[in-house]
C-alpha cells in the first residue's frame, strides 16, 4: 500500500504540471483582458501602462515559468519564512492577484475557513441527511417512504442552488426574519451569543447546499444498497437466521458503503472549490466566490492559481478514494 | 406412498410464489409472474429429492421459498413439524438452524468483507451462546469436514478458488446442524473436475450426518448420481416425480422425455440409438401462462384436451407421478 | 419639587436629542453593502468604482463635488478661483491651501509634501497609476510652504479642478507610501489595503473582495463627526440581494447600485423598511452608428476603416429614421424603471451643461419610414425588406451580454423590422467587448458591425475629455492597434475646431455652451450617437439612516461624515 501510494504521488507530479501548463493556456487564452472591468473612462495609454505594471504584456511562457517559481518556490518558502522568521526569499514576488494586488495565497487562506465552514458543513449535513434516507428508502423500496425520497432527491438535485437559496432566503429571512441573508466573515465566535449568530448565519447557505448534498448521496446510498440487497450473500444471512437489523446493517451497509464513501472522498475537493452560487448568494466569500469574481475579472494569477490547487486536490483525493476502497473492501490490493 | 411408514421431514402443499409486477408511471401492480404455480411434493429424511428443468421455470424459487427466503404466496410448507411458509419472525429465526440452502454462485453469496472464520461462526453468534473459543473449535471442526485447511480461517472469501469457496459455503450451512440442505445448484459455477468433488463431499456428508437434500440443478448427470427421486418442472409446476432409475429409463411426461432425450447414456448401446427430441417453440412467459396444460404449447403429443383442461399431477404407477392428460384419469393427487 | 426638577431634567434631555447625534462614535455602526465586493482601497490602483467608493470614506480629495455638480472644499480652505488669486491670471497654476492643524488618521500632520507625493505617486511611469488623467497636464507640483499647494499645468488649463479633486483622486500620506512608488505599488499590499486617511473612518481591518471594517477617525478634523463609531462595508452576492438585505430584512443600512428590475423595485418598495435613491451622471445608454463598412468582404486592415465609408448608414436620413423608430420611454420602463430616463443627448447632465435637446423622445414611426422613402431605400419586391439598387437594407446589431440589453435588442429590433429593415442581432461577451485586444474581432472599438449599443459616462461633471472622444485623431483603427474612443470615426473639421476652442475657453457660460453645441453635432444634427436612456446609480437605503444625499459626481459616501442614525 505504501508502495503504491508513493508511486501515485510520484506518478502525479509529471501529470500535475502539465495539468499547470494546459489551465495556464487556456485561462490565458481565454477571451477577456484584466482592463475590461476598467471604466471607458480611463484612456487607453493609461491601460496599457497599467497593463505593464501588472506583468500582463510579458509573453505567455514567461509569465508560466514567473508563475512556477512563485508557486514552488516563492509561496512555499515565503510560509516557511513566516514560521521559523527567516528571510530566505524576502522581497521576491508572491503571486499577485491582477484585481487586488494582495498576494493570492494570504487571500486564499483569508476565505478558506469560511469556505470549509459553511461548504464542509453542509457537506456534512447533507451526508448525515441522505445516509438514512438512502438507507431506508432502498430498504422499502418503493414505500411511501422511498417515494418521498426519490422526489426529494430529484428537487435537490434539478433545482438549482441559486433558486432553492432564493426561495429560502424570502421565507426564512424576509418573512419569518429567523435567519440573515448576509454571511458575516468577521464573525468570531468567542461566546454563546456570538456562537448562536454564527449558527444563524450557517443555516441559510448550510440548508441550501445540504439540500443538493444530501440528494446525490442519498441516491448513491440507495442504488448501492439496492445492488447489494439482491445479493446472495445477503440470502445467506437471512439463511443463517441472522437478525433483520444485523442483515441490513453489518451485511448490506457495510458492503454499500464501499462506493458511497469513495463517492464521498471524491467530493471533498469541491468543498474547497466552495459553492460558487451559494456562496456569492449569500456573501459567504469563499473560495467560490473569489474564484468566480476573479474569472469576471480576467484575475490570471488568482484563476490559475485556484484552478490548480483544485487539481492537486481532485487527484489527492482521487488517491485517497483509492486507497479507502482498498482499506475498506479487502478484495481490492494494491501490491 | 401415502402410507410410507416414515414421516417426510419436507411436506409441501399446492406452493404459489407469484411476483407482481408493477407498471406505468404509478406502479400500478399490472399482472404477475407466477414463477411456482402450485406445487406439492414430500422428501423423506436422509433423502435426496433432484429439483430439474430448464432455467427460469422456477426451481431456484421453489427453493427459497421452502427456507422462507421469499413469503410464498400460498401453501404450506412443512419441515419437521412446524409450517415454515407461516412462521412468525422470530419463530422463523429459531427455526432457521434446521434449514439451510447451499447457493450456486460461491462468491456472490459470501459476504465479501467478512472473513472465512467470521462468516462461518456469525449463525453461531446468533443462535448459541458458546464462548468464542469453542465457535473456533467449531469452525475448525467443520473447516475439516469439509476438507479445507485450518490455516486459511481468517482470509476472506476472494482468496479462494471457486471450490474451495463452495466448501465454506457448505461449512457454513453445516454450522447449525441442519436437517435439510437445499442446495441450488452448487455446482453450476465450478469446473467439471471440482463439481465431482464437491458432490461426492455432499453425499460423503449426507452420509455422515443424514441430511436431507433438496438438491437442484439442471445437469441431469449429476441428479442422476446424486438423487433418490427426481422432479422435473416446467413453468413453474411439476411435470414428473419419479424414482431416479424409473424416470431415467422411462420418462413419463412428453417434456421429461424431451428433457432426458439430451442426456448422453453412459451405455454405448443406447447411446447409438438415443433419439433426441428436440422442441420448438419459445418457453411462455411465467406471467402468461398457456391455458390448460402449460405445456401444450410445445408438446409433441399435444391434443385437444391439453389445451383446455389443466391437468393434475397424479400417481399414474407405483411411486411415479405425472401431470398429463396422456395417462388417463386418476385421483390420485401427488403425495 | 423633586417631581419638578425630574420633569426639567427629562425636558432638557428631550429638548437635547436632536443634538444628540452631533457627537462622535455614538450612533453605534453604519452598515454598507455592495454587490461587488471591495478589492482595494488605493483608488490610484484600480478602476472599481466599489473601490473608488469605498475608499472615499477614509481618504479624501483636496476638494468635492455636490450632488450639483459644484466644487466644496474638503481639506482646505477655500475653492481657489481667478477672482481669490487662487488660479494664475494666465491659467497655468492653481494654488491650494490647507485646513490649519489638518491631520491624518495617525495623528500626524497633513502637509504640502503630502500632495506632492501623491502627485509622484500617480505620474510614476512604472506604477501603472489608473488615475493618470486627474494629472495629465500637470508639469509640477509644489509646496510653496507646509500648507500651500501649487499646481502648475504646462499650458493654461481651463479646466484646473482636476488634480486633487473628487473621490478620484484623494491625498495620499507621504510617510505610508512612500517605499510604494512606481514598479513597488501594487507590493505594498498593507498599504494599498489600510491607507491612512483624513475622512470620517479609519480602516480596521480588510478582507480582500470581502469585508472593510472602518472606525470613526479619532483626528478627524470636526470633533463632533462622524456620528458611528463603526461603519463595515460587506461585498458581493448580487444586486437583488444587497437590495434585499436594506430593503426586505434591514440588515443593512445601505446599498449600493442596487440595479433591479423595475417590478422588483416595486415590491421591495413595498416592505417599507426603506427607500431607494438615483444619482443621475452622465451614463447614457447609446447606439452608436457606425460610419465606415465593416463589410467581411473587404481585406483586413480596410475593413471599418475611414477608407470605405458605410453604405447605408452614411445617410443622415437612414441614421435619422432609425432614431426616430425608439420608443425610448418603453426602453426605460422595461429596463431600468426609476433608475433611468429617456434622453436625447450624450451630455445629460449637470444641469446646465445638458443641451435641451428633446426632439427624439416621442417616436415617430411614419416620420421614420417617409425618411427612408425619401432616402430611396423601398420595398421593391414585397417581401417586407427595404432595398435600393439591389442591396437590402440589412443592418448587423452588436452588444454585450446583459439582460437587460437583449430585452432593448428585441424591443428595438421589432420597431426596425417594422421600419422594414432586416436586423441582425448579435451578443457579445462584455469581457471580449470591453477588453480592447486587438487581436479580437469581438471589441467594441473594431465596431465589425453597423451598429452597437453600450454605455459611456464622463468621469467628471465638466465634459471636456468626454466630448474630446469624438476628435477625428481618436478613431481607432489598424495604425492604432484598435485603440481609441471616436467608434464612430465621426470625423468633421467643424467639430475638432470647436473642440479647440473649448480648451482655451475659461468662462463657465460660455464653456458650457460649447459643449452644449458638440453634444447637439453627435447626436441630433448627425444622429452618429443615438443616446436611448440617461442611467441613475440605484442605491438603496434603510430608513433609519439619516443624512443620505446621493450623488453622481463624486462617491456616493461623500457626505458619509453627515450621516446619522434616526431614532
Ligand atoms: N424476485 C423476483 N421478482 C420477479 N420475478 C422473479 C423473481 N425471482 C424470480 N422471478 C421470475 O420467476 C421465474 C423463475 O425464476 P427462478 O430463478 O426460480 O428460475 P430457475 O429455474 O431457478 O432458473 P435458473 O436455472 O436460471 O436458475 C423467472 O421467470 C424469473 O424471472
Ligand atoms: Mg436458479
Amino acid at each position: 500500500m505504501l508502495t503504491f501510494t508513493l508511486r501515485r504521488l510520484l506518478l502525479a507530479i509529471p501529470i500535475l504540471l502539465v495539468i499547470s501548463l494546459v489551465i495556464f493556456l487556456l485561462v490565458d487564452l481565454a477571451p477577456g483582458s484584466p482592463m475590461a472591468e476598467i471604466p471607458l473612462t480611463v484612456p487607453p495609454d493609461v491601460r496599457q501602462k497599467m497593463i505593464e505594471a501588472l506583468g500582463a504584456d510579458q509573453p505567455v511562457f514567461v509569465r508560466y515559468l514567473l508563475w512556477l517559481k512563485q508557486f514552488f518556490w516563492i509561496e512555499p518558502m515565503t510560509l516557511y519564512d513566516g514560521w521559523f522568521g527567516t528571510s530566505i526569499v524576502e522581497g521576491q514576488q508572491r503571486i499577485l492577484s491582477w484585481q487586488s494586488r494582495s498576494p493570492v495565497f494570504t487571500i486564499i487562506g483569508q476565505r478558506l475557513p469560511q469556505t470549509l465552514i459553511v461548504v464542509g458543513t453542509a457537506y456534512l449535513v447533507g451526508i448525515m441527511i441522505a445516509l438514512p434516507i438512502g438507507i431506508y428508502s432502498a430498504y422499502r423500496q418503493y414505500s411511501f417512504f422511498d417515494q418521498v425520497g426519490t422526489l426529494f432527491a430529484m428537487i435537490g438535485f434539478s433545482v438549482p442552488t441559486f433558486f432553492s437559496g432564493t426561495l429560502l432566503i424570502i421565507i426564512f429571512a424576509v418573512w419569518l426574519g429567523w435567519f440573515p441573508t448576509k454571511y458575516d466573515t468577521m464573525l468570531e465566535v468567542t461566546d454563546w451569543q456570538s456562537f448562536l449568530q454564527q449558527v444563524k448565519q450557517m443555516a441559510l447557505p448550510v440548508m441550501t447546499l445540504g439540500l443538493a448534498n444530501a440528494a446525490t448521496i442519498s441516491r448513491y446510498m440507495r442504488s448501492s444498497m439496492l445492488d447489494n440487497m439482491t445479493m446472495d450473500y445477503v440470502r445467506t444471512a437471512r439463511a443463517k437466521g441472522m437478525d433483520e437489523k444485523v442483515v441490513v446493517l453489518r451485511h448490506v451497509l457495510r458492503n454499500s458503503l464501499i462506493p458511497v464513501v469513495t463517492v464521498i472522498a471524491l467530493g471533498i475537493p469541491s468543498i474547497f472549490g466552495g459553492a460558487i452560487i451559494t456562496e456569492n448568494l449569500f456573501g459567504v466569500n469563499g473560495i467560490g466566490a473569489a474564484l468566480i469574481g476573479a474569472i469576471h475579472a480576467n484575475d490570471l494569477p488568482m484563476v490559475q492559481t485556484l484552478a490548480f490547487i483544485f487539481a492537486v486536490l481532485i487527484v489527492l483525493f482521487n488517491l485517497i478514494a483509492d486507497i479507502l476502497y482498498g482499506l475498506l473492501d479487502p478484495r481490492i490490493r494494491y501490491d | 406412498m401415502l402410507d410410507a411408514s416414515p414421516l417426510p421431514l419436507v411436506r409441501v402443499r399446492d406452493l404459489k410464489m407469484h411476483f407482481p409486477i408493477y407498471a406505468g408511471l404509478l406502479r400500478r401492480r399490472a399482472g404477475e409472474v407466477k414463477a411456482v404455480d402450485g406445487v406439492s411434493f414430500d422428501i423423506m429424511p436422509g433423502e435426496t429429492l433432484g429439483l430439474v428443468g430448464e432455467s427460469g421455470c422456477g426451481k431456484s424459487t421453489v427453493g427459497r421459498a421452502l427456507l422462507r427466503l421469499y413469503t410464498p404466496t400460498a401453501g404450506s410448507v412443512v419441515i419437521d413439524g412446524e409450517d415454515v411458509a407461516t412462521l412468525s419472525p422470530e419463530a422463523l429465526r429459531k427455526k432457521r438452524p434446521t434449514m439451510q440452502m447451499v447457493f450456486q454462485d460461491p462468491q456472490a453469496s459470501l459476504n465479501p468483507r467478512m472473513t472465512l472464520a467470521a462468516i462461518i461462526s456469525e449463525p453461531l453468534d446468533e443462535h448459541t451462546d458458546w464462548s468464542g473459543e469453542r465457535k473456533l473449535d467449531r469452525v475448525h471442526e467443520l473447516m475439516d469436514q469439509v476438507g479445507l485447511n485450518r490455516a486459511f480461517a481468517n482470509r476472506y472469501p476472494h482468496e479462494f478458488s471457486g471450490g474451495q469457496r463452495q466448501r465454506i459455503g457448505i461449512a457454513r450451512a453445516l454450522a447449525l446442524n441442519p436437517k435439510f440442505i437445499v442446495c441450488d445448484e452448487p455446482i453450476a459455477a465450478l469446473d467439471v473436475s471440482i463439481q465431482a468433488q464437491v458432490v461426492n463431499l455432499l453425499e460423503d456428508l449426507q452420509e455422515r450426518l443424514g441430511l436431507t437434500y433438496l438438491f437442484i440443478s439442471h445437469d441431469l448427470s449429476m441428479v442422476r448420481h446424486i438423487a433418490d427421486r427426481v422432479a422435473v418442472m416446467y413453468l413453474g409446476q411439476i411435470a414428473e416425480l419419479s424414482p431416479r432409475d424409473d424416470l431415467y429409463a422411462r420418462p413419463l411426461h412428453p417434456y421429461a422425455q424431451a428433457l432426458l432425450s439430451a442426456v448422453p447414456e453412459p451405455d454405448p448401446v443406447r447411446e447409438a440409438t438415443r433419439k433426441r427430441i428436440i422442441l420448438t417453440g419459445d418457453v411462455p412467459s411465467p406471467a402468461n401462462p398457456p391455458a390448460g396444460c402449460n405445456f401444450c404449447t410445445r408438446c409433441p403429443k399435444v391434443f385437444d384436451r391439453c389445451r383446455v383442461e389443466e391437468p393434475r399431477l397424479a400417481e399414474v404407477e407405483a411411486g411415479r407421478f405425472v401431470a398429463c392428460h396422456l395417462y388417463g384419469d386418476t385421483n390420485k393427487t401427488a403425495g | 419639587m423633586k417631581l419638578k426638577t425630574l420633569l426639567l431634567g427629562a425636558a432638557a434631555a428631550f429638548a437635547l436629542a436632536p443634538a444628540a447625534h452631533a457627537e462622535r462614535g455614538t450612533d453605534g455602526e453604519v452598515k454598507l453593502t455592495f454587490p461587488q465586493a471591495v478589492s482595494i482601497m488605493n483608488p490610484y490602483l484600480t478602476g472599481g468604482t466599489k473601490d473608488i467608493y469605498a475608499a472615499s470614506m477614509v481618504l479624501e480629495p483636496l476638494a468635492g463635488l455636490t450632488p450639483e455638480g459644484v466644487l466644496i472644499p474638503k481639506l482646505v480652505t477655500e475653492i481657489p478661483t481667478k477672482e481669490n488669486g487662487g488660479i494664475s491670471e494666465d491659467m497655468t497654476s492653481i494654488t491650494w491651501k490647507l485646513l490649519p492643524d489638518l491631520k491624518w488618521s495617525d495623528g500626524t500632520a497633513v502637509t504640502a509634501d503630502d500632495a506632492v507625493f501623491t502627485w509622484q505617486y500617480c505620474t510614476d511611469p512604472a506604477g501603472g497609476c489608473s488615475q493618470a488623467t486627474k494629472y495629465e497636464g500637470v508639469a509640477s507640483v509644489e509646496a510653496v510652504d507646509a500648507s500651500t499647494i501649487k499646481v502648475t499645468f504646462s499650458g493654461p488649463k481651463a479646466n484646473p479642478y482636476t488634480a486633487f479633486v473628487s473621490a478620484l483622486a484623494p491625498l495620499l500620506q507621504k510617510k505610508q507610501f512612500e517605499a510604494c512608488l512606481g514598479a513597488a505599488a501594487p507590493t505594498c499590499t498593507d498599504a494599498n489595503n489600510m491607507p491612512v486617511g483624513t475622512g470620517p473612518f479609519m480602516v480596521t481591518g480588510f478582507t480582500v473582495n470581502d469585508t472593510v471594517q472602518m472606525a470613526a477617525n479619532p483626528n478627524y478634523r470636526d470633533p463632533a463627526k462622524p456620528a458611528f463609531a463603526t461603519a463595515v462595508i460587506k461585498g458581493g452576492g448580487d444586486a437583488e440581494g444587497s437590495a434585499r438585505a436594506v430593503m426586505e430584512t434591514g440588515e443593512f443600512d445601505y446599498a449600493w447600485n442596487t440595479q433591479i428590475p423595475p417590478e422588483t423595485q416595486e415590491s421591495m418598495k413595498a416592505a417599507g423598511k426603506g427607500e431607494f435613491v438615483v444619482a443621475f451622471g452622465t451614463l447614457v445608454e447609446r447606439i452608436e452608428m457606425n460610419t465606415t463598412d465593416p463589410d467581411p468582404a473587404l481585406p483586413e486592415g480596410e475593413r471599418a476603416t475611414a477608407k470605405h465609408p458605410h453604405p447605408i448608414l452614411s445617410d443622415i436620413k437612414v441614421r435619422t429614421a432609425l432614431s426616430k423608430a425608439i420608443d425610448r420611454s418603453i426602453l426605460v420602463e422595461v429596463g431600468y424603471g426609476a433608475g433611468g430616463k429617456p434622453t436625447c443627448n450624450v451630455i445629460p447632465g449637470p444641469e446646465g451643461w445638458a443641451s435641451d435637446n428633446e426632439g427624439c423622445i416621442a417616436q415617430d414611426m411614419e416620420g421614420a419610414k417617409a425618411l427612408l422613402d425619401e432616402a430611396g431605400w423601398k420595398d421593391s419586391d414585397g417581401d417586407g425588406i427595404r432595398d435600393k439598387d439591389g442591396k437590402k437594407l440589412h443592418i448587423l446589431y452588436q452588444t454585450t451580454v446583459n439582460p437587460i440589453r437583449q430585452d432593448f435588442q428585441a424591443l428595438i429590433k421589432d420597431w426596425w423590422t417594422e421600419l422594414g429593415v432586416d436586423v441582425e442581432l448579435k451578443a457579445i461577451d462584455p469581457g471580449v467587448f470591453f477588453g480592447g485586444d486587438p487581436g479580437s474581432p469581438d471589441t467594441f472599438q473594431k465596431f465589425y458591425a453597423d451598429v452597437e449599443m453600450y454605455a459611456n459616462n464622463s468621469e467628471s461633471p465638466d465634459p471636456e475629455s468626454y466630448l474630446g472622444q469624438y476628435q477625428c485623431k481618436n478613431a481607432p483603427s489598424p495604425e492604432t492597434q484598435w485603440q481609441g474612443e471616436n467608434i464612430n470615426r465621426f470625423c468633421t473639421p467643424e467639430y475638432d475646431a470647436l473642440y479647440a476652442t473649448l480648451a482655451t475657453t475659461t468662462d463657465i457660460a460660455a464653456r458650457q455652451e460649447i459643449a452644449k453645441k458638440l453634444n447637439d453635432m453627435v447626436t441630433k444634427d448627425s444622429m452618429i450617437v443615438v443616446p436611448l436612456v440617461h442611467r441613475g446609480t440605484l442605491s438603496a437605503h434603510s430608513n433609519s439612516l439619516g443624512g443620505v444625499q446621493i450623488n453622481a459626481w463624486d462617491s456616493e459616501m461623500w457626505n458619509a461624515a453627515d450621516w446619522f442614525r434616526v431614532k
